[in-house]
C-alpha cells in the first residue's frame, strides 16, 4: 500500500496576553513549519505545518504547548488543499 | 530559513537587476569597442553562455557541507540534471519566447543608430504581463497593483528615454507585437517552471537557466539562419572573442538565477517592475565605464531631469506594491450534509482566495484571501462568501504578520 509521503496541518494558537513576542520568537525556531502568521481575531497565531507522520505532527505539537506563553492549541489537520 | 516572503522576494528582484546593471554595462562597452555584426552577436553570446552556464552549473553542482554550493543560492538546487518529461513544453515555448525576444532586440539594434529611444518602450511588458494575470491567473492584480504598475512602467520609460534616436511605425511595431509579447511567454513559462514540483521538490532556478540556455541558443540559431545566413557562420569567427562572452553571460547567469527565484515568490508583473530598478542601478556602472569607452548616464539636461523624474516613479511605484496587500484566514464551517468536495469548488470560485483547504478538526474548510484594503475584503470576498452555498457559519482572521518557509 502507498502512504501519503507527507502530512500538512493547521496548528491554531491562542497565548496568554503579553507574551506574543516571546511566544513567536520561540516559534520562529521550530522545525516543519511552512509558514507562520500573526493574526487578529479569535487566535493569536496561526502555525502551517508540514510533517511527515502523524507521529512527527504531535511531537510538533507537543513542542508548541511547551513554549511559555502558549495558552491553547487546536490542530486542523489537512486532507485536501488548492492553492494559486 | 524561514523569514518574510515579501522581502526575500524584493531582494532577489533588487540584486538580480543590480547584477542586471553590470551586465547592460558591460554589453554595451563590448558593442562600442568591438562593433561586432549584430546577428552574429546575438548567437556567439548564447554559444558561449551556454557553454559558461554549464560549467557554472557544475561547479554549483558541487557538494560542500552537507548540501551543493549551488544550494547557497537557491536551496530547492541539488545537481545540475536531465529535463523532465513534464517541464519539457514549458521549456520549448520559454526558450521560444527567450530567442524571438532575443532577435527582435537584435532587429532595433541593427535597424537603429541610436535605438534606447525605441527599446524605452520595453518597459510597457510589464503591463502586459498583468494584463496576462488578469486574464489567465486565479490570483488577479489587485487596482493598487495596476496603478503601481502604470507608475513604474512609465516611470522606466522616462528613465530609460533617449532624445537622440527616432521613433517610427517599425520599430513601434517590433517592440509591441515581437520583443514584448515573446518576453511574456519567456517570463510566464520561467514562473511555470519554477512553481512546478519535481519529484515531491519546488524546481530549482539553476536547472530551470541551464536549460532555458539550451532550447534559447537552438532556437536562437534556427531564426539567426532564416535571418542572415552569412553573418550565421560569422558567430563562429566572432567566438575567438569567447572571453568577453564568459564575462557577460556568466554574470548574467547569476543575475537571471535570482531573477527566477524571485518569479516563484512573486508574480512576474511586479518581479518584471522590480526589474526596472536596473535603470538606477547601471547609473554608477555607466559612470564606472565613461573612463573607458565614451558613453555617458544622461545626453542633454532636459534628457537629465526626465531621468531623474522616471527614476523617482520607478522608485514610488515599487515602494507601493510592497506596500498594497492585505492577507486572512477564514475559517469554514460547513452546514451538515452538504457535499465538501462542491463546497471546496463554490470557496475556490470567490476572487481573491488564494488558497483553500478540507480540514479535519473544529473547522471544515481553511481558505487564505489577499485583497487591497480590508474594505475590499469585506465587499469582495466576506459578501460573496455570505452567498455560497453550503456555508453554515465562517469566522475572519486577518493575518497581521506572517513568516513563510523559502
Amino acid at each position: 500500500m502507498k502512504y501519503p509521503s507527507m502530512i500538512k496541518a493547521y496548528i491554531l494558537i491562542t497565548t496568554y496576553v503579553g507574551n506574543l513576542k516571546a511566544v513567536l520568537d520561540e516559534m520562529r525556531k521550530l522545525k516543519n513549519v511552512e509558514s507562520i502568521a500573526v493574526v487578529a481575531g479569535d487566535y493569536d497565531i496561526i502555525i502551517k505545518a508540514k510533517v511527515n507522520s502523524l507521529e512527527e505532527l504531535m511531537e510538533l505539537t507537543d513542542q508548541i504547548h511547551s513554549i511559555k506563553g502558549v495558552k491553547r492549541t487546536n490542530t486542523q489537520v489537512i486532507e485536501k488543499e488548492i492553492e494559486a | 530559513m524561514r523569514i518574510r516572503k515579501k522581502y526575500l522576494f524584493y531582494v532577489l528582484a533588487i540584486l538580480s537587476s543590480l547584477i542586471g546593471a553590470a551586465v547592460t554595462v558591460i554589453d554595451t562597452y563590448i558593442s562600442i569597442e568591438y562593433k561586432f555584426n549584430p546577428w552574429s552577436l546575438c548567437l556567439a553570446i548564447f554559444i558561449a553562455g551556454l557553454v559558461i552556464t554549464f560549467f557554472l552549473s557544475l561547479i554549483l553542482s558541487i557538494p560542500f557541507g552537507g548540501k551543493s554550493i549551488g544550494a547557497r543560492i537557491d536551496p530547492s538546487f541539488k545537481r545540475l540534471r536531465m529535463l523532465k518529461k513534464e517541464e519539457l513544453k514549458y521549456h520549448l515555448l520559454a526558450g521560444m519566447g527567450n530567442a524571438v525576444a532575443t532577435v527582435g532586440y537584435f532587429l532595433i539594434i541593427s535597424i537603429y543608430q541610436e535605438p534606447s529611444t525605441i527599446l524605452a518602450f520595453f518597459e510597457v511588458v510589464i503591463l502586459y504581463l498583468l494584463m496576462m494575470e488578469s486574464i489567465a491567473e486565479k490570483n488577479a492584480p489587485t487596482m493598487a497593483e495596476v496603478q503601481a504598475s502604470v507608475i513604474v512602467t512609465f516611470g522606466a520609460i522616462m528613465a530609460s528615454f533617449s532624445f537622440e534616436g527616432e521613433i517610427n511605425l517599425l520599430g513601434l511595431l517590433i517592440v509591441f507585437l515581437v520583443l514584448n509579447p515573446a518576453w511574456v511567454v519567456f517570463s510566464i513559462y520561467q514562473r511555470k517552471l519554477k512553481i512546478m514540483k519535481i519529484n515531491g521538490c519546488y524546481n530549482d532556478a539553476i536547472n530551470i537557466r541551464f536549460w532555458n540556455l539550451v532550447f534559447t541558443t537552438f532556437f536562437t540559431a534556427i531564426l539567426v539562419y532564416f535571418i542572415d545566413k552569412e553573418n550565421f557562420f560569422g558567430a563562429i569567427d566572432i567566438l575567438k572573442y569567447w572571453h568577453l562572452f564568459f564575462i557577460s553571460m556568466g554574470i548574467t547567469f547569476f543575475s537571471y538565477v535570482l531573477y527566477i527565484r524571485a518569479l516563484g515568490l512573486g508574480k512576474a508583473s511586479v518581479t518584471q517592475a522590480v526589474k526596472a530598478f536596473t535603470i538606477i542601478f547601471a547609473i554608477p556602472f555607466t559612470i564606472l565605464a565613461s573612463n573607458f569607452v565614451p558613453i555617458t548616464f544622461y545626453e542633454s539636461i532636459p534628457q537629465l531631469i526626465l531621468k531623474i523624474m522616471g527614476i523617482i516613479l520607478v522608485v514610488m511605484g515599487v515602494i507601493s506594491f510592497a506596500l498594497t496587500e492585505v492577507r486572512a484566514y477564514i475559517f469554514i464551517k460547513a452546514k451538515t450534509g452538504y457535499p465538501i468536495n462542491e463546497l471546496l469548488n463554490n470557496v475556490w470560485g470567490v476572487k481573491g482566495i488564494t488558497s483553500v483547504a478540507v480540514v479535519a478538526g473544529r473547522y471544515d474548510l481553511i481558505a487564505k484571501a489577499r485583497m487591497r484594503t480590508l474594505g475590499k475584503g469585506y465587499e469582495r470576498i466576506i459578501r460573496t462568501l455570505e452567498k455560497v452555498k453550503g456555508i453554515e457559519w465562517f469566522e475572519w482572521e486577518t493575518i497581521l504578520k506572517e513568516w513563510e518557509e523559502v
